[in-house]
């Protein structure tokens, strides 16, 4: 029986092998063995949204998700989005427009974001809002990070 | 007991073929099989559930196919997710309530996690397909050392987490019949929050043009979170294809579909209200698919 | 090199930005993930981990601990109880011990620390801890705690230090008692056209930070002691962890990165001299102890429940007269902190209102429940939610609209306020316009369908900073040679903008664009001048004048400087742009280099100057104690702010849901130092007063809790949000503010439930004394 795994998967475009032990989530292999700590911890039980990532393009929930799972499989994380610095126009959408309080819901904000307007390019407010159910914020009211997001679709960028 | 801070050890194995799987849930009475591990992970962490080995089923042949011919109707993998199904062209072209329920279900990154198995084979009251499944008349095809066998939705669903699923078996795809010619369905959640919330009462009307129907119609009306078990309102149903369609019959029938309704207590709502719940959602539920079924009539 | 394009990119250079709305100093960090908080940080493989036993139960002798099992475990290094760290903490009553000792007060209660190598193994040590515990008779319920004969969940209450503005009530569960009396209320009832009773109770509700609490603690053998923590106060828990700890204050540092969310539930101590006293156990290496969410429901603080019995008079034109009031808060297992929420809400317990004849007596009770704590708005929130139902409910009694009503009896500038103080100027009066206008209070307005009910309700407020009478604040700002400034503060940025405002009012102050200046980060009891905590809506204000102060400190060090070289009177110099100027002779001076390396004399015979470095520091000196018995004195308070808000609503009578079309919130902020970011604040804060009214911990009949994790414990999503959120500001400025500023944080979220509560009434005719609200018992009260 396996309880330990060899993977390979795909993080921010760069191959990683890794050895990991069936019950590591997605989560725990991104910030402890990569050092990844941009995607956040803060329920383990996929109902806040801070530890959103894109596997295959799709967000998922890594806290969610065994390491195992991720064998093959590309991710995306926030620390991936800017491109050498440069940041991705809903990145600099939520600077713009002050979307950002506490920052902790951010990253999972921005990959949720981020993979609606992939999948909707012109999303409606109400289309923003369903989209970013699954990432709790306490701070900001979503009001802004709504701006944001459709301010950034309007730039035609994700 | 507080849930512990990460998953307990286990071991994993991916199931490459269906005898494999099957081996090995037989060989450990405690092992489980696991596709989304959104309901497992939680109760894994809860302390409910300490299983030494997951066997990962949803690459399986067939699992995550979503498939449709006119003979046989659709036919669902079980480890297809709930988005999958939600933004399938094939559900969303014959069975739109089916798409309804699914993307009803917590929020998008969970949808792409959670599978129409996983959500039937809980055996939660609570689950959001359930009600889709029962009237649509699903069958839920299983895999055991015995072979396939199906099981249709309404003698599905025995109790709260206990299904008609034998030990040794697995859940491969949920079929549903070509749908009737001219249905119409909703499906009404009521949760704490407008979105993403477990549903405190859900209710799925269906309905068709019958003309065998003394109304010249035929409802179908499932309850979720309202009983032990997802269930049908036969007596409601039944006075929908006796009397004529109209908000005095829709009315009378959400009555009986309340009536229907054995809901408890319990943190998330009361019985009483969850009572009156079900009349509110099942008559709103009427009223629009009535509206949907009079609106094809004209077009 | 490719540009980067970042919030702080010196392409941008915004001169005098107090007033503007300048960008976020933090957010380039913040989206790119780059941001680092106390869970981020690394401490290579020498980090052990920690996990905490907690008590079953709400109330228990602990009569034995059996860790033997545990510390079989291979990877466990130490097993600490109760025995081996006795210590007790406290913020303003020491009654908390850091882990349980003789016995346990609340289901959850810390009764051991197993640390280890790694968080799971810890974990599963922690199952094999055997504790013996002899239950004790639970009181779960306020009354029952204040009952004669009620269970003394505190014996020794007698012996605890308190400070000399608490006066716990030995022999009893009472650890506060506030008094105030002002006038004589039996003679004024008589006078009064209309008297208006209530009962009001609120359950304990829980801050859910998206960040939990994490601290990771290092003792050397050294005895220097190290403790990473999110916290909004790094010095108080400096002070407080050393004081009961027995750690010289200069031996113990603490670090706090970014802090993501606090909402007072990361002030004072809470679990942080815990992970100190783990540390203890293995010196020599670092242990984390995060908070699952599950503890973080259970384990950490949470908002005290209230239950407010008042009584509010006027006469026919609508005077208020007269006001009794009792406030007992259900403060939970320990009230270390609590204490102090009942004293504000005792010297505050009118509302924002003039009323001549008061009786009120504010309480903290100890219960068997999770420990209260401070949450945002500290009180207020919780004694608005019936002086506001109470109010709407006066004015419709003798006929006058709500907004009238409050115009008439609202504070106003330099009135004297219930505790015998003068209130700084404030204009409260056009806030209501404000919202009243926003939303067209008074106007009937159609709902969107038959089945709906649509109506519109107000509700005012304030709040002071509630605070000891010395909380101070101090900072320091110095120069880099390429003249971009470094501000070092002690104030935590918790997402409010702490940091954007500091460099703004520093930029401002010293004359140098924004841009150029950097507030350090983390916050670090080393290199960080004392700040006394984030919390009170002080640091604006607090933090402010002392950044102001160090800047204007180092201007005038530099127009010295500059003024002495070209022989000019400082007076006829200033700093704009970065630049010294003259007025006189329109000579220009950059400040880059200078400000580190001074200026050469001609022929570089000699130099002058040096390295500027400014100081400033502040701190209230004018706040007094209070009579004990009548709670009159000079000055209870700093200042007020006060502020309104409006709602406009809709109800589902169906399903009873309801859908907030519009809430519109005015605030007196003195000056907005950053318009946006105040803005920012009105509508976080909205949307978290209307998620709070429909929030509640819940717990069974032996004080377990029901909904302690985030399924069972909702909280607004994107799809909560209002139709519309409108905000407006009034500048009446603060005398001793910097430019006038107050504070806003907390008070955004103080009026919101009860104006929904007066809204709801406005629509259907039912009034809600009791929170949470929610569907099932709006429509439960339309169908009897």
């Amino acid at each position: 029986m396996m309880s330990m795994h060899t993977i390979k998967v795909t993080v921010n475009g760069a191959a990683e092998t890794l050895s990991v032990p069936s019950h590591m989530t997605l989560l725990q292999m991104l910030r402890d063995r990569l050092a990844l700590t941009g995607t956040k911890n803060g329920c383990s039980a996929g109902e806040c949204g801070a530890c959103t990532v894109l596997m295959n393009g799709e967000p998922v929930n890594s806290c969610m998700v065994l390491a195992v799972e991720a064998d093959g499989a590309e991710v995306l994380t926030v620390e991936g989005l800017a491109d050498d610095g440069h940041l991705t126009a809903l990145q600099q959408a939520f600077v713009d427009h002050n979307a950002v309080q506490c920052g902790f819901c951010t990253p999972g904000m921005l990959i949720s974001a981020h993979a609606l307007l992939h999948r909707n390019p012109h999303p409606s407010g109400d289309d923003v809002k369903e989209a970013l159910t699954g990432n709790l914020c306490r701070c900001t009211g979503y009001l802004r990070i709504v701006e944001a997001v459709q301010d950034a679709a309007e730039k035609g960028g994700a | 007991m507080l849930a512990r801070p990460g998953l307990p050890s286990f071991d994993y194995v991916r199931a490459a073929a269906f005898n494999e799987a099957l081996r090995l849930l037989g060989e450990h009475p405690e092992a489980r099989p696991f596709m989304g591990g959104t309901d497992l992970f939680v109760r894994m962490r809860d302390g409910f559930l300490q299983p030494p080995i997951v066997v990962d089923v949803k690459g399986l042949p067939g699992m995550q196919d979503i498939s449709y011919d006119s003979e046989s109707g659709l036919t669902v993998g079980a480890a297809a997710t709930m988005n999958a199904v939600a933004e399938s062209p094939e559900v969303w072209a014959h069975y739109p309530l089916l798409a309804e329920a699914a993307a009803s279900v917590a929020t998008y990154q969970l949808r792409n996690r959670a599978t129409l198995g996983g959500n039937l084979c809980n055996g939660s009251p609570a689950a959001d397909t359930a009600p889709a499944t029962l009237v649509l008349e699903g069958r839920m095809v299983l895999h055991g050392p015995g072979g396939r066998r199906e099981v249709p939705a309404e003698k599905f669903f025995l109790g709260p987490g206990k299904t008609a699923i034998q030990p040794g078996e697995l859940m491969v795809a949920a079929r549903l019949p070509p749908p009737r010619a001219g249905s119409a369905g909703r499906y009404l959640k009521l949760g704490r929050n407008k979105a993403g919330d477990l549903s405190i009462v859900g209710v799925a009307v269906l309905g068709f043009p019958d003309e065998t129907a003394p109304s010249g119609y035929r409802f179908r009306i499932a309850l979720a979170s309202v009983a032990p078990v997802p269930l049908r309102a036969a007596e409601a149903e039944a006075a929908l294809a006796s009397d004529m369609p109209g908000e005095e019959t829709f009315a009378s029938a959400a009555e009986m579909a309340m009536e229907a309704a054995s809901p408890i207590d319990d943190v998330r709502a009361s019985a009483a209200y969850r009572k009156a719940m079900v009349r509110a959602l099942t008559l709103r539920g009427l009223r629009d698919v009535w509206a949907q079924l009079a609106s094809q009539e004209d077009g | 090199m490719p540009q980067r394009k970042e919030a702080h990119s010196v392409e941008r250079s915004t001169s005098e930005p107090v007033g503007k709305s300048v960008r976020r100093a933090d957010a380039y960090d913040k989206v790119t993930g780059i941001a680092t908080y106390t869970d981020d940080l690394q401490f290579g493989p020498g980090l052990y981990h920690a996990r905490l036993v907690r008590s079953p139960h709400a109330h228990a002798l602990i009569k034995r601990i059996d860790t033997s099992k545990a510390l079989q475990v291979p990877g466990v290094k130490a097993v600490v109880t109760g025995k081996d760290a006795p210590e007790i903490v406290g913020m303003y009553l020491v009654d908390r011990p850091v882990l349980a000792g003789e016995r346990v007060r609340y289901v959850g209660d810390p009764v051991a620390g197993v640390i280890a190598t790694s968080e799971e193994i810890a974990e599963q040590a922690v199952q094999l801890v055997r504790v013996e515990y002899e239950p004790l008779p639970a009181v779960l319920d306020t009354e029952d705690a204040l009952a004669p004969g009620a269970p003394l969940l505190h014996p020794n209450l007698g012996e605890y230090k308190v400070a000399n503005f608490i006066f716990p009530e030995p022999g009893t569960n009472i650890s506060e008692h506030f008094k105030l009396r002002r006038g004589d209320v039996d003679s004024a009832w008589p006078q009064c056209a209309a008297i208006v009773e209530g009962t009001f109770r609120l359950p304990q509700i829980q801050h859910v930070p998206l960040e939990t609490h994490v601290s990771v603690a290092l003792w050397e053998a050294s005895e220097q002691v190290t403790l990473w923590t999110s916290t909004q106060s790094p010095h108080a828990q400096r002070d407080l962890i050393a004081q009961s700890l027995n750690i010289p204050h200069g031996n113990l540092r603490v670090v706090s990165p970014y802090v993501g969310g606090g909402f007072g539930g990361k002030a004072g101590v809470t679990m942080e001299a815990c992970a100190v006293v783990l540390a203890r156990a293995v010196t020599g290496h670092p242990v984390k102890l995060r908070m699952t969410r599950e503890e973080e429901f259970v384990g950490t603080t949470m908002r005290q429940s209230l239950l407010a019995r008042t009584k509010i008079g006027c006469d026919a034109e609508g005077n208020l007269l007269a006001m009794e009031t009792a406030y007992y808060f259900g403060g939970g297992a320990y009230n270390d902190y609590g204490v102090n929420i009942a004293r504000a809400a005792g010297y505050s317990c009118t509302g924002p209102y003039n009323i001549p004849n008061v009786k009120g007596d504010s309480y903290s009770v100890y219960t068997n429940l999770p420990i209260g704590g401070p949450m945002r708005g500290f009180g207020m929130p919780e004694i608005h939610w019936g002086i506001e139902q109470i109010m709407d409910q006066l004015a419709e009694k003798i006929g006058m609209s709500p907004a009238e009503f409050r115009r008439r009896n609202c504070v106003k500038s330099n009135d004297t306020i219930l505790t015998g103080m003068k209130i700084p100027p404030i204009d409260l009066v056009t806030c209501i316009d404000k919202v009243a206008d926003a939303v067209r209070l008074g106007e009937k307005e159609q709902p969107s369908a038959p089945h709906k009910r649509r109506g519109k309700g107000l509700a005012i407020m304030w709040k002071a900073p509630a605070m000891p009478p010395n909380p101070g604040s101090s900072a320091i700002v110095r120069f880099n040679e390429d003249a971009t400034v470094i501000v070092e503060i002690g104030a935590q940025e918790l997402g409010q903008g702490a940091f954007t405002v500091a460099a703004q009012m520093a930029a401002h102050a010293l004359g140098v664009p924004y841009e150029w200046v950097r507030v350090v980060s983390p916050i670090d009891t080393k290199y960080s001048p004392y700040e006394w905590q984030t919390v009170a809506s002080r640091v604006t204000w607090s933090m402010g004048n002392a950044v102001k102060a160090a800047a204007e400190d180092a201007r005038r060090q530099i127009l010295e400087i500059v003024g002495a070289y070209w022989g000019q009177d400082p007076s006829d110099l200033d700093i704009k742009g970065g630049k010294v100027i003259s007025y006189k002779t329109e000579e220009e001076q950059p400040l880059q280099n200078m400000v580190i390396y001074g200026l050469p004399n001609e022929n570089f015979e000699g130099w002058q100057g040096g390295p500027v470095i400014g100081r400033g520091s502040f701190m209230p000196t004018y706040v007094t104690n209070l009579d004990f018995d009548t709670g009159q004195g000079p000055r209870a308070v700093v200042h007020y702010t006060v502020g309104a808000q409006a709602v406009d609503l809709e109800i589902d009578t169906e399903t009873g849901q309801v859908d907030i079309l519009k809430i519109a919130s005015a605030y007196d902020v003195g000056k907005a130092i950053n318009p946006d970011l105040v803005m920012a604040q009105i509508e976080g804060g909205a949307v978290h007063g209307i998620s709070s009214a429909f929030e509640s911990l819940r717990f069974d009949e032996k004080g377990q809790p029901l909904n302690r994790n985030l399924v069972d414990y909702r909280i607004a999503t994107a799809v909560d949000v209002p139709g519309e959120i409108g905000g407006y500001f009034v500048e009446t400025p603060l005398e001793d503010g910097p430019w006038g500023a107050r504070g806003v944080g907390e008070h955004v979220m103080v009026p919101t439930a009860p104006a929904i509560a007066n809204a709801i009434y406005n629509a259907i005719g039912v009034r809600f004394s009791d929170l949470p609200l929610s569907a099932e018992r709006i429509y439960l009260a339309l169908n009897p």
